[in-house]
């Protein structure tokens, strides 16, 4: 049946793209994905940055994919192999103390106990909660957002559904859902437990990616979407081997597989419109390709501005893509390093070796990450900024030479606008400030330096592709949740364009590397299709 | 009916009585009532209004000598009377000012035009009620800004429409299947759904995204929107940037006067003579109002409440007790733990107050003169607002966020004597100044040590705008957070009677569960600020508690 309509044009081979073009491909069309880079993966690549040294340039962690997806793709087939590291994370302090979550809810509140009665027993009575109220975030995450206006007999039935589900809660967890959804994260932690190096991490988990502090209201509401896909409160470690573009790249082969055309070093100028109906795209070559349908993986603003000449659409819905919030906050900072860099607080645990192939978190506690949040408040990086920090090369040595060490650090925060100065000239005084912070928890670690990559968030938008250097495609507000994701009335994978779709991170639940996007928006526009 | 004030009228306005109501009058002495009120503050003064007007034998207990709660007008220095606390009024519902006819009890209300916002480059902004002139002064600033800012009004228009029947119901109870409060969340999911689609839209932004955000998305002049901004974090202890602070933008705006929107105005007298009125039309009904009268317990017997003990020791009982005191108060201080559900005790453990403001009440000698407008003009007739740039608004936030008082806090001034005369000796001036962030809890030394040096930080801070402040003063009143909560029962000194944060709004205000006025204890309901729809000189809690308390009578 698509022969007979033409093509589908995915617009962008992230993870998304990936996901969207191989459902689509199973249901019978034929897509083509077109990734401006020389690879496909977006943000989850792996590169070899220098010789020898293949680094997760960005997304160090697997989102994680979901279970569904990893099945429907058969990615285990097409080479996944995920390892799943025993400590989540490990908060660690200047002064040798650490705190762990660890992936067995069990063990981790045995651990904390010793650290704090309360603490022990508050995360198994918090995590409990979570694997309730976020299995109702997993059924919103998994559903179209409703339409608001008209809603169809789909949208009703689902409401219903959810509604049982909400309702099968009770009366106490219903409420907690409401009243702890817009509240600020650092409330709700300073509620439950007493460690700060804990509600520091969770704190840094909930406020991952996003311009706003554990102060912020709406933040607990971020940890709870998380949720959806990884109950665990601490968040993912998951790690593929071969770094997190061996994820990408195994999708890629599944949706290959599944009759999808991939073209690499195939940038999209803009998409062609002809009465209100999307005709097809045409290339930065000046090629152009007829497609009945186009599904963009880029950014609501990249697509919506850029690539959509504005003739085609009214003010009042350009002023609103104007407004929609896309100004990333996270800079990345690749090492590679001669051998691994001791950080203190590890070492004095009798379970380092489990601990070190975890993530570990710099941001010892909720008034540190609300300091480091506080600069970007005015155009500035943080002096000491919160930092995400893994070493692929313990869970996966073949990523660098024999001896040396990947470390890959997420740096918060960091924003897009600077107010003095720009990226280009800064980014090294960016990067000094961020190492000098970490050498105080890895004293080693400036002796051990071999090379360093910076990527900042003019160049998540420059190489990346995200309008306003943003991870997430835009900011995950309460104002672009759900069905305001991106634009209250346009949830639903839809534009104004007929033929013109959206199925990236920028759309309904758009958290992380979950691939939910793409295959929520696959159902949607094969549905439309048809 | 007997009435405890001397207007001679009362007994034939009261036309609601019911013969058994006015058989127990006769009957019971002055320790037995239909319904007790706790706290004398305006909500519980409505509260007791609108139940004496059913016929209730009310009775209003108050711990202080006077009533009026933080609506209280007192004379702190010879011939300076002060509205000690809260300085200005909008959002009195107009339905109470009706139901209890309050001109009559001599409620006037004088109106306060326009904000002047001094700048430290020495220009200013200055936005009156003359739309012509509003104009005319922003496109000083920026031509494109005078045009959105008429835009801006008309939409938050839309917005306040949307809002305002919220503030007069009772708020659903969203875990039931009850067919009543089903058709009030449809109600509302209609009324969300009717909007037209430009207002769907900035009505869910309100709700959610912060004052800056919101502002950033019309306006492009920073002094301008500084100003406005700070209407989204009076009471709270939030930030200009933080979520959620446009929806409390919004709740000022709604402020209605005469049936007008967004008018802002002084009661002659001070904001006391607001709540005397209440008080009059409260004893023109029939209801006892009684001063120094603090409570010690309320009394519970087999789980319904029945009565009250004094501090004094005396026992007073009633059919029904009301509290417009807060939730801790009422359930912590009032109440033992074990009389109450422990789920519910946690609530109220958790349920939010932290105080963030502080009140400056000067007298002078004569007015301030500004450098950037010098002399005795019409900018000095409005509110005064030291906001003069977003970063400044916010700075003053990150100072709390830490446990410190702001070194350049947001200050909001009025001299309500330049339109009611009266309230000092002639030639003379008060000047009521609001100020935030001050933070009940400090990171170190405490409220009695740092009140002063507080003091001295407002009026430097205002001498950097007019000089001349430190010379005219010739006396000084700080009420700091620590004495809000002393002195008016205010708990951490949070002026709304907790957080006016969305997780403690509406069906979640004060607790959930909880939010339609009742209480685990039968026969004891709350009815201060603490409950829908919340803060400020609205009455509005006192009389939707009423509605429910007498639904419940006829039950």
């Amino acid at each position: 049946m698509s022969g007979e309509r033409g093509n589908v044009i995915i617009i962008g081979g992230g993870h998304n793209g990936l996901v969207a073009s191989f459902y689509m491909a199973r249901a019978g069309f034929k897509p083509i994905v077109l990734e401006a880079r020389p690879m496909v993966g977006g943000m989850a690549v792996t590169e070899e940055v220098w010789p020898g040294f293949r680094c997760p340039t960005l997304a160090h962690t697997g989102g994680p994919i979901r279970a569904e997806i990893v099945r429907d793709m058969a990615l285990e087939r097409h080479g996944l192999r995920m390892t799943q590291p025993k400590a989540r994370v490990t908060s660690v302090s200047p002064d040798g103390g650490s705190v762990t979550v660890y992936d067995d809810p069990a063990k981790t509140a045995q651990h904390l106990a010793a650290v704090s009665a309360r603490d022990g027993k508050s995360f198994t009575e918090f995590q409990s909660i979570l694997n309730r109220l976020g299995k109702i975030f997993a059924q919103l995450a998994g559903n179209t957002p409703p339409d608001i206006d008209s809603p169809s007999k789909d949208d009703l039935f689902r409401g219903v559904s959810t509604g049982r589900m909400i309702r099968k809660l009770g009366k106490q967890d219903l409420y907690r859902l409401l009243r702890w959804a817009p509240m600020p994260i650092a409330d709700l932690m300073d509620e439950c437990f007493d460690s700060d190096l804990l509600k520091g991490a969770l704190a840094a988990r909930a406020i991952f990616g996003s311009g706003v502090g554990p102060r912020s209201p709406g933040t607990s509401n971020l940890l709870l979407l998380r949720c959806a896909d990884d109950l665990n409160v601490a968040g993912s470690a998951s790690f593929p081997i071969g770094g997190t573009g061996a994820l990408t790249q195994a999708m890629a082969q599944a949706t290959t597989a599944a009759g999808t055309t991939i073209r690499t070093n195939a940038e999209v100028a803009g998409i062609t419109i002809k009465d209100g109906r999307v005709t097809g795209v045409r290339l930065t070559t000046g090629e152009e390709i007829a497609a009945s349908a186009v599904i963009s993986n880029a950014d609501p603003v990249r697509t919506l501005l850029n690539l959509v000449d504005p003739v085609h659409l009214t003010p009042t819905f350009l002023q609103h893509v104007q407004q929609y919030r896309s100004s990333g906050v996270v800079a990345k900072i690749n090492l590679a390093v001669d051998g691994l860099p001791k950080f203190p607080a590890l070492e004095k645990r009798e379970d380092r070796d489990v601990l070190y192939p975890g993530r570990i978190h710099v941001g010892p506690s909720m008034n540190y990450v609300e300091r480091a949040f506080d600069f970007s408040k005015y155009g500035e990086f943080s002096r000491e900024p919160y930092m995400d920090v893994m070493v692929p090369t313990v869970s996966d040595p073949s990523l660098a030479p024999s001896g040396k060490h990947i470390m890959s650090v997420y740096v918060q925060f960091a924003p897009y606008a600077l107010r003095t100065g720009d990226w280009k000239t800064r980014a090294g005084e960016f990067a000094d400030c961020a190492i000098k912070t970490l050498s105080a928890y890895v004293p080693d670690l400036p002796n051990r330096i071999l090379h360093q990559q910076v990527i900042t968030p003019a160049e998540i938008e420059s190489t990346y592709g995200s309008t306003g250097g943003h991870i997430f495609h835009g900011e995950l507000t309460l104002e672009q949740f759900f069905t305001m994701r991106p634009l209250l009335g346009y949830a639903r994978y839809r534009t104004p364009i007929k033929g013109l779709y959206m199925c990236g991170s920028g759309t309904h639940p758009g958290a992380g590397l979950t691939g939910r996007s793409g295959e929520n928006a696959a159902r949607e526009i094969v549905k439309d299709l048809r | 009916m007997r009435c405890s004030g001397d207007c001679g009228d009362c007994v034939c306005y009261n036309t609601g009585v019911s013969f058994r109501s006015i058989k127990m009058t006769n009957q019971t002495t002055n320790n037995k009532f239909d319904a007790i009120v706790i706290g004398g503050g305006h909500n519980g003064l409505v509260n007791a209004a609108y139940l004496a007007r059913a016929g209730k034998k009310t009775v209003v207990l108050e711990r202080r000598h006077v009533v009026g709660g933080a609506a209280v007008t007192e004379e702190i220095f010879p011939g300076f009377k002060f509205s000690v606390c809260s300085y200005v009024v909008s959002l009195l519902r107009p339905e109470i000012i009706r139901d209890l006819d309050l001109p009559r009890h001599g409620l006037e209300i004088l109106p306060l035009d326009g904000t002047f916002t001094p700048m430290p480059s020495g220009d200013y902004l200055w936005r009156v009620n003359d739309h012509g002139k509003t104009r005319r002064e922003i496109a000083r600033h920026s031509r494109v800004d005078a045009e959105a800012y008429e835009e801006f009004g008309k939409a938050m228009l839309q917005m306040c429409k949307f809002v305002k029947p919220i503030l007069s119901m009772t708020p659903p109870n969203p875990t039931t299947l009850k067919p009543s409060e089903l058709m009030k969340l449809l109600f509302l999911g209609r009324r969300f759904k009717d909007l037209p689609e430009d207002d769907k839209y900035n009505q869910v932004q309100l709700m959610t995204m912060s004052a800056i955000d919101f502002l950033d998305q019309w306006f492009e002049t920073d002094v301008l929107k500084a100003t406005m901004s700070a209407s989204g974090i009076i009471g709270t202890f939030l930030g200009v940037r933080s979520p959620g602070t446009a929806y409390v933008l919004l709740h000022h705006y709604m402020g209605e006067i005469d049936g007008a929107f967004r008018s802002w105005g002084f009661a002659r007298g001070g904001t006391g003579a607001i709540s005397n009125a209440i008080a009059d039309a409260a004893r023109e009904a029939g209801a006892e109002i009684r001063t120094k009268a603090g409570i010690a317990k309320i009394l519970v017997k087999s789980g319904k409440a029945i009565g009250v003990v004094l501090e004094n020791g005396d026992e007073i009982f009633g059919n029904v007790i009301s509290s417009s005191v807060d939730p801790k108060l009422t359930f912590l201080k009032m109440l033992d733990r074990n009389q109450l559900p422990d789920e519910f005790v946690s609530s109220v453990e958790h349920y939010k107050f932290r105080g963030s403001s502080a009140k400056v009440n000067l007298a002078l000698d004569s007015l301030p003169d500004f450098t950037c407008l010098p002399g005795r003009g019409e900018h000095l007739r409005g509110a005064i607002s030291i906001s003069p740039s977003v970063d400044y608004m916010e700075r003053a936030y990150d100072d709390a966020k830490y446990g410190e008082y702001s070194k350049r806090p947001y200050i909001d001034m009025v001299i309500p004597s330049l339109t009611d005369p009266s309230v000092a000796p002639p030639g003379k001036h008060v000047m009521s100044c609001f100020v935030q962030y001050a933070p009940y809890h400090l990171a170190s030394g405490n409220w009695d040590e740092k009140k002063e040096a507080f003091g001295d930080t407002v009026i430097d801070t205002l001498s950097q705008y007019a000089p001349n402040i430190k010379n005219i003063i010739v006396g000084r009143q700080v009420v700091t957070p620590l004495d809000l909560e002393r002195e008016w029962g205010l708990t951490e000194g949070n002026i709304f009677q907790g957080e006016l944060s969305l997780e403690q709004l509406f069906f979640l205000r004060p607790v959930p569960g909880w939010a339609q006025y009742r209480t685990p204890i039968k026969n004891l309901y709350m009815c201060g600020s603490a409950t829908h729809p919340g803060g400020g000189i609205m009455g509005a809690p006192g009389r939707i508690a009423a509605l429910e308390i007498l639904k419940d009578w006829k039950a």
